[in-house]
Order: structure tokens, then C-alpha cells, then sequence
């Protein structure tokens, strides 16, 4: 191939919405919610920030190889393709729209075209909300047709993205793509340079470039960066016969690969792709767990569920982090989930109660035992005790893949709501970024104390003000205009997605007053959930979010109008 | 940060038919959307990071409109572009319209 035609290919210089016309048969591109209709982001011009006329998402009908198609495409050029409210919606609303043609018939194909860094964090919990609806939507969608997620470059995927990512049927990258939950700066900010040195760029690439992520079996296809052979990678996909399991699913897979590994060791990108290609141990290798006093390391999570589960009998799970039991609420049988601290558990960067490799996947494995002991019986609720300071923020994790352990947990969730299973997400301390991805946003309904403790954001603020290039003062001020920005709980209730906001339970030391409150609160919601819809779209009916999230409630009206 | 807006407008006669959309908004770039106007006249509306600049606008635009008198809604979206880059956005757009 001669340079020239290479370079009238790259699929990488094109725009957001040059690559979505590439993707979709000739002539067959009609964009969605176009520039000239101006459903731009409301949240930026009071923070000083010119935003665009599409908000960096292009979603355009057409079609893929003679069938019906949706494709969204992120413009990574703007505000580094950061998921805010119209953005977000815009991504969610194209696959509802799929989801709902699949589901009365038409089968509507869906591909992501994804360069993002994940939630933008100016828009804080509207990113996040809006992220929790793509996952859900993905979910329920590649049941009727694979989703495809494509990410070339130059920014690659992060933050809830990449767990979005993760969820999908078929992943596309090209050497100069980058798929990693955290990003580097992030991580460096949070454990510190000698975690991960942002200025190695060598060795970032090599940990979470799109040839390591092929080779290690995270991503399906590795394409050179020409727009014909990925809208053909593409179609590769779609003239599949055989349903394929997505990855997020494949929870004994991966629960086996992580048993035979060692925590301690700083693997290098090259060790782990030698690994990974050892053909997998058939039989988990049992591990011993490090046994710790329990009072050394209370947690908010730990409190609530041993209120919660009394005296019943703990369900074994893989590592001390995840406490898995089940115990009666009235009639109702319910699966008390909760993460919490373990000061000598074996992943250095998980022993505070974040959502690591183990705990992602270990939720995941005891959220889909209930769905097969239940498949033909009463579906058991699920409650997620929310008590999570982030999800872990390390090096081995990223080289691991730790998005796809938190897409397992939100893949395994999502598909207990879709098969009937009430899932309740209780939070009774920190429900932060992935980890609140993970454990607790896929619920049908969501609690939480009403304390000072509680809280809901997307980072830690000295995170945000380093990606952002802002100060702590400044963030505070934005805080003040942006209520989703913004880390109380008071201030995430006006968002509309909790379900109740429960007040006077003592959350440092609950006794069996505040239990008994907790546990009225808990029945009421799973009542009400095992009688609506499986979807999540009760967060957007609420009084609050017709005031609050209008525009995600525009961006998807007027899309469904005109969408044919 | 604060945003500047401001608002430009032109006696403008020349009829435009089709619509225009070129650029982005990142750093050292803008966004130019160019629609026909229902009245004759042309408005401008920018909104720029950049404040301080409205005399740069005007003679940008001045220059602009001299040889494309078009009567359109001309919306800006600036992310700190110099001269040259408008300049540049707007031939791109004039293309894109095919004036």
C-alpha cells in the first residue's frame, strides 16, 4: 500500500463526524440532533468554558452492511471527548432508541465510536448518571445485537467509559488507541509517582495500548489505523453467526486468571501478555485468605451489613473484601452485597474499601449465583451496600484490565434487574466514580443516609483540580453553580435519581433503631421495584430530574422524533 | 474565566442556500456554523475565551463580509484562535457553502 493511500485513509485524523459517515454504508449518514438545533451543554458557559454546538457527540442514522444502524461518535477533540449531560444522553438515548426498534422487531445495529476520557468533570454527576444508562442500555441491547465500540486515538478510553467498553460485544482498537480505567495522571495523583510515572510514556502504552489490550485478550480486533479496515472490522463483527459471550460475562474466566496471580509482583506489560497466552487453568487454585480482626477495620459497609444480615451465615466469596450474605426482610429473601477495607489484602491498592480486580469480579461471580439459583424460582432482591471510596487506583490494575472487572460487576447487576431481580443500591458512605459504577449504579432503585459522610462524585477533588487544571478554590466556586459537581448527598438528590434520602439513621454507630429505618426503607423500595419497569428509567421521571436533568430528558425526546 | 459574547451585525444581501458547519472548539480553534437568515442582514454571535479582542472581530469580520455579503446567521464558538485560524475556518466555510 503506498503512503499516499494510507494517509487519504487514516481513520484516526478524521472527525467525529467524518468517522460515523465512514462507518455507515455510502450515502446512508443522516445525523441526529445536528449542530444546527444547538442542544449544547448548559453547564459550561457559567464556568468559563465556550461549549460546542453538539457537545462532542455526533449520532447519525443509517445503515451497516444493508441493516438498520445507529452509530455515536465522540469528538475527542473537544473538552477530551468528557461525558457530560448532553453528551451523555445523546450516547444513551442512540441505544435505548436501538434497544427499543430490537425489541419490537427491527433490528437496529449500534456502534460506539468512543475517544473519551469518561465523565466530564466539569459536569461531575451528570456524566456519571449518564454513564450508568449507557451501561444499562448496552447491556440489554447486546442481548438482541452485538455493540461494537471502536477507539483509535488519539485519546483512547477511560474513566466509565472504558467500563462501558468492557460491557461491549466486540472491542476494535488500533496501536495508537489506549483503553485504561484510570488515567495516568490520576493514578499518579492518587498512589503516588513511584505507582506509576506519568512521564514513562513508553511504558503506559505498553500497559494499555491497543496492541497489549489485543494481546492479552481484552480487545477482539487490532487494526491499522485506516478508516476502510475498521468500518470492515466492523462489519466482521455483525456477519458473525454464533452468539459470542461478552468478556464481562465470563466471570469464571477471569476469576481464574486472577487466582493465578501473583498481587506482590510488578509484572511488566511483556511478563502478563506471556501469561495471558499460558492456555488458563482449568480448576481455581484455592487461596488463603488472611483472617483479620474485624474491629480493626470497621467500615460504614461492614456496619450496615452486619446490622442488616444479623446473624446469618456469610456467604464464602474469593477475598475478605466482598461480604456476600443472604437473610430475610419480611417475606422478601434478599443478597446483601457490601465492599470493605482489609489493611493486608493482597492488591496493595485495594485495602481500603475501593472496588479492585478481586472485589469487581467477586461481586460479579455472587450477584450471577443468585441469578441461576432463581432463574426458575422468585427472584431474590439484591441489595448493594455502597460504602466505596473509588475504584483502585494502581498500576497492576490498570495492566490487568481493571475496567473490565468493574464492567463484570455492572454487566452481572444489570442483567439481575433485566431478569427480575429487584436491585436496591444502599448508600451509606462514599459512592465515588467506577467504583459507584460498579457496586450500586446499575440498581432499579438507589437510598441513601441522609449525612454528612454520604457522598457522590466522580473523583477526589485534588484529582479534579489536576486533570482540570483548576484550584481547590475554584472547584468549590463551580461547585456553588454546578450542583452535580458538587460532592454532598444533598446535592445529588437534586439530580433525581435516588429513590429516598433516608433521614435520622445514626451512620457512624446504627443500633436496631436505625436498622429498623434502614430495613422499612429497603422493603419499600424493593416492593416498588419488583413492580415497574427493569430499566433505569425512573431516574428521569422523578419531580427532581424533569427540573434538574431536562436536557437529558430533551436530548431524548427529541431524538426519538427524529429517529426515523 | 469569563466568556465574552458579542454580537455583530452587517447589511448583507447576497442569498445563501445552504447551510454551513466547519471547525471545533479546542484549544487554538473555533467552530463557525453558517445558516440562511430569514431577514436580510447579517448577525454574527461569538462566544470567545479570549476577551479583549472585539476590535480584531470587527476587522476580521469587516473583511469577511466585504467579500461575502451573505445574509446569514453566522454563529462563533472560539477557543482562543489566533487571526489566521479564523481566517482560515472561514474559507472553509465559504467552501463548504459553496459560495
Amino acid at each position: 500500500m503506498s503512503m499516499h493511500h494510507y494517509l487519504l485513509n487514516s481513520y484516526i485524523e478524521l472527525s467525529a463526524r467524518e468517522r460515523a459517515q465512514a462507518m455507515l454504508d455510502e450515502g446512508t449518514f443522516r445525523e441526529l440532533l445536528d449542530p444546527y438545533q444547538r442542544i449544547e451543554s448548559p453547564h459550561l458557559l457559567v464556568q468559563g468554558i465556550v461549549p460546542q454546538s453538539d457537545d462532542g457527540v455526533v449520532v447519525a442514522r443509517g445503515m451497516i452492511d444493508g441493516h438498520s444502524a445507529v452509530v455515536a461518535s465522540v469528538d475527542g477533540r473537544f473538552q477530551g471527548g468528557g461525558i457530560g449531560e448532553v453528551s451523555g444522553a445523546k450516547i444513551a438515548g442512540a441505544l435505548e432508541l436501538a434497544l427499543r426498534d430490537n425489541r419490537s422487531g427491527i433490528p437496529t445495529r449500534a456502534v460506539l465510536l468512543l475517544e473519551t476520557g469518561g465523565v466530564r468533570l466539569q459536569e461531575g454527576n451528570y456524566g456519571l448518571l449518564a454513564i450508568a444508562e449507557i451501561q444499562a442500555a448496552i447491556v440489554a441491547l447486546r442481548e438482541y445485537q452485538p455493540v461494537v465500540c471502536v477507539f483509535a486515538g488519539m485519546i483512547g478510553c477511560f474513566g466509565g467509559m472504558s467500563i462501558a467498553a468492557g460491557l461491549c460485544s466486540a472491542i476494535i482498537m488500533t496501536r495508537q488507541g489506549r483503553l485504561q480505567l484510570n488515567g495516568p495522571e490520576v493514578i499518579e495523583q492518587e498512589a503516588g509517582i513511584l505507582e506509576l510515572d506519568t512521564r514513562d510514556r513508553r511504558l503506559i502504552w505498553s500497559m494499555s495500548g491497543g496492541e497489549q489490550r489485543y494481546q492479552t485478550g481484552l480487545a477482539d480486533h487490532l487494526i491499522d489505523d485506516d478508516a476502510t479496515r475498521i468500518r470492515d472490522a466492523v462489519n466482521s463483527v455483525y456477519r458473525m453467526q454464533e452468539k459470542t459471550i461478552p468478556r464481562s460475562s465470563q466471570v469464571e474466566r477471569y476469576l481464574n486468571r486472577l487466582s493465578s496471580l501473583d498481587a506482590g509482583e510488578r509484572m511488566t506489560p511483556d511478563a502478563w501478555r506471556q501469561q495471558c497466552k499460558r492456555p488458563n487453568e482449568t480448576k481455581k487454585p484455592t487461596r488463603e485468605l488472611n483472617l483479620v480482626s474485624e474491629a480493626a477495620i470497621s467500615s460504614r459497609g461492614r456496619l450496615f451489613f452486619n446490622g442488616l444480615t444479623e446473624e446469618e451465615e456469610r456467604i464464602p466469596t474469593g477475598t475478605t473484601t466482598v461480604l456476600v450474605a443472604d437473610a430475610w426482610l419480611e417475606q422478601e429473601r434478599v443478597r446483601y452485597i457490601t465492599v470493605v477495607p482489609d489493611p493486608v489484602n493482597r492488591f496493595e491498592r485495594a485495602r481500603n474499601g475501593e472496588v479492585g480486580l478481586d472485589e469487581g469480579w467477586e461481586i460479579a461471580a455472587s450477584v450471577r449465583q443468585a441469578i441461576a439459583e432463581d432463574q426458575d424460582g422468585e427472584k431474590r432482591a439484591i441489595v448493594a451496600i455502597v460504602d466505596v471510596p473509588g475504584q483502585a487506583y494502581g498500576y497492576r490494575e490498570e495492566l490487568i484490565g481493571i475496567h473490565l472487572a468493574c464492567a463484570a460487576a455492572v454487566d452481572a447487576y444489570a442483567t439481575a434487574r433485566l431478569a427480575g431481580h429487584p436491585v436496591v443500591a444502599l448508600i451509606v458512605g462514599q459512592a465515588i466514580s467506577g467504583a459507584f459504577l460498579a457496586h450500586g449504579l446499575q440498581a432499579n432503585r438507589i437510598l441513601a443516609l441522609d449525612d454528612s459522610g454520604v457522598a457522590v462524585q466522580v473523583m477526589s477533588k485534588q484529582s479534579v483540580a489536576r486533570v482540570t487544571h483548576r484550584s481547590i478554590e475554584e472547584l468549590d466556586v463551580a461547585a456553588g453553580k454546578v450542583a452535580a459537581t458538587a460532592y454532598d448527598i444533598r446535592s445529588f438528590a437534586t439530580l433525581g435519581a435516588l429513590y429516598s434520602l433516608l433521614k435520622d439513621v445514626r451512620a457512624h454507630s446504627p443500633e436496631s433503631r436505625d436498622f429498623k429505618i434502614v430495613r422499612s426503607a429497603l422493603m419499600d423500595a424493593i416492593t416498588v421495584a419488583r413492580e415497574s419497569t427493569h430499566d433505569l428509567s425512573c431516574r428521569l421521571q422523578s419531580v427532581q430530574a424533569r427540573a434538574s436533568r431536562s436536557l437529558s430528558i430533551l436530548v431524548r425526546r427529541k431524538m426519538a422524533e427524529q429517529w426515523n | 474565566m469569563t466568556i465574552e459574547q458579542l454580537h455583530f451585525e452587517y447589511k448583507a444581501e447576497r442569498e445563501v442556500y445552504k447551510k454551513g458547519h466547519v471547525g471545533i472548539v479546542a484549544s487554538g480553534d473555533l467552530e463557525i456554523m453558517v445558516e440562511p437568515s430569514p431577514n436580510k442582514g447579517a448577525q454574527i454571535y461569538i462566544r470567545t475565551h479570549t476577551d479583549g479582542f472585539e476590535v480584531i472581530w470587527r476587522a476580521i469580520l469587516d473583511r469577511f463580509m466585504e467579500s461575502y455579503p451573505i445574509a446569514a446567521i453566522i454563529r462563533i464558538n472560539d477557543c482562543g484562535a489566533t487571526p489566521g485560524v479564523v481566517n482560515l475556518r472561514l474559507a472553509q466555510a465559504t467552501e463548504v457553502m459553496e459560495l
